[in-house]
């Protein structure tokens, strides 16, 4: 197209635009039934306004995080995860009332989504899996079920801890490492079917490395064919 | 039947805090909440106030868009996956979602005014049959005939923030 017809040809669609809507804006001054889009910025785009039997009637309702059990189908051998905030602030007493979000990795070194920028399964249920929140009881415990982490390249097993107050406010934000060795359940999960040949260890891991005394490892009992259950106890300031 | 144009149609629904529908309320309310939660992670010394600033200046703060949708899906689940807002003319909603993108677009930590969220919906796939002036005539694919070889049939104008967003031709 030449440059003279192209530049009509943008003078037409300039002057053709405000007469479709002043078409649309003269419906909707003869018809009741018509109005401007809902969320939308008036463009004078009419359509019929949704005219519907009301309901269903939303209910207020909790984060997905919100479940003990966090699996949503990922498959691994299972883990129960124990954890007990306590006050740094007061002899490191159980803290209640306490919100403990945690998250980790799935068998194959995957956490759920990052990013948002493609689109998303149906089922929404299981788009943040391997994620959950739960509030502390009396003692200060919250109890996860889920699968023993797998490991991915650069980290060490391990486990994301967020705790907040009621509130929401953050009081610590924290990783669980897993003890290590024959017989222990790292060594016993093998890395499922990844094998543990590129697995960076404790001490070499960049996060968990400074902690020479340990502080930052679970316990960890059971078998791959009962489970495991891991129990950590963790102070917070509050 | 001609062969037809297979479409998937997207709508982009903004919520702000002049959004008065009941839906639209708890979406608003607990994406901020969920999100002055989550934005700690990012934002440990306290030093941005806005998304915006988190996104210009923290490490992976764009994962707060996924992390923050944690808050908007139990109410996604209670639309039984029908579109929200579209209505054919004859005033039915009869949008089906499949699948949705969840953004924050912006917020204040300390200013729940400035919150602004969208909900991208985006529709199970459609044969765009024709255009009638400024409607277009879909049914979907999976529609099948009557006795008398006749199939249903949606009939809609479409509003702002409503798109075609991809097409197979």
């Amino acid at each position: 197209m030449e440059r003279k017809n192209f530049l009509r040809s943008l003078l037409i669609g300039a002057v053709s635009t405000p007469v479709i809507m002043d078409a649309c804006k003269k419906s909707s001054d003869t018809a009741a039934t018509t109005t401007t889009a809902t969320g939308g910025s008036s463009t004078g785009n009419c359509v019929v306004a949704p005219t519907e039997t009301e309901g269903p009637f939303p209910t207020k309702a909790p984060a997905s995080y919100v479940r003990s059990d966090i699996t949503d189908g990922r498959s691994g051998y299972k883990l129960t995860a124990k954890i007990t905030i306590g006050n740094s602030n007061n002899n490191c007493n159980a803290l209640a009332g306490a919100i403990v979000d945690i998250w980790h990795c799935d068998a194959e070194g995957n956490y759920s989504e990052y990013g948002g920028t493609g689109m998303q399964s149906t089922n929404y249920q299981s788009v943040h899996f391997l994620r959950g929140r739960q509030t502390t009881d009396a003692n200060g415990l919250v109890t996860f079920t889920t699968i023993f982490p797998g490991w991915y390249s650069g980290r060490a097993t391990h486990i994301h801890v967020h705790v907040y107050n009621a509130a929401g406010t953050s009081l610590k934000i924290t990783q669980i490492a897993f003890p290590e060795g024959s017989g222990s359940a790292v060594a016993l999960v093998n890395g499922y079917s990844k094998g543990m040949s590129g697995y960076t260890y404790n001490k070499s891991d960049n996060i968990f490395s400074d902690d020479s005394t340990g502080i930052e490892i679970a316990t960890i009992t059971g078998s791959l064919s009962a489970g495991f259950e891991l129990k950590m106890q963790i102070s917070v300031p509050a | 039947m001609e062969k037809s144009s297979i479409i998937t149609l997207c709508y982009r629904k903004i919520i702000t805090i002049n959004n008065e529908k009941p839906w639209d309320q708890l979406v608003f309310k607990d994406s901020y909440a969920e999100l002055k939660m989550q934005a700690q992670y990012y934002n440990a010394k306290n030093e941005f106030r806005t998304f915006s600033q988190l996104l210009q200046h923290a490490p992976n703060a764009q994962q707060l868009h996924f992390l923050t949708s944690a808050a908007v899906t139990p109410y996604l689940s209670q639309l039984n996956a029908t579109m929200p807002d579209i209505s054919n003319n004859l005033g039915r909603l009869f949008l089906k979602f499949k699948s949705f993108r969840f953004e924050i677009i912006n917020s204040d930590f300390n200013d729940i005014e400035k919150h602004s969220v969208a909900i991208n919906f985006f529709s199970e796939e459609l044969y765009l049959l024709n255009q009638i002036g400024s409607y277009l005539l879909t049914t979907t694919v999976n529609s099948e005939t009557d006795e008398n070889g006749a199939m249903p049939t949606e009939l809609f104008n479409i509003p702002p923030f409503l798109s075609i967003c991809n097409i197979k031709l």
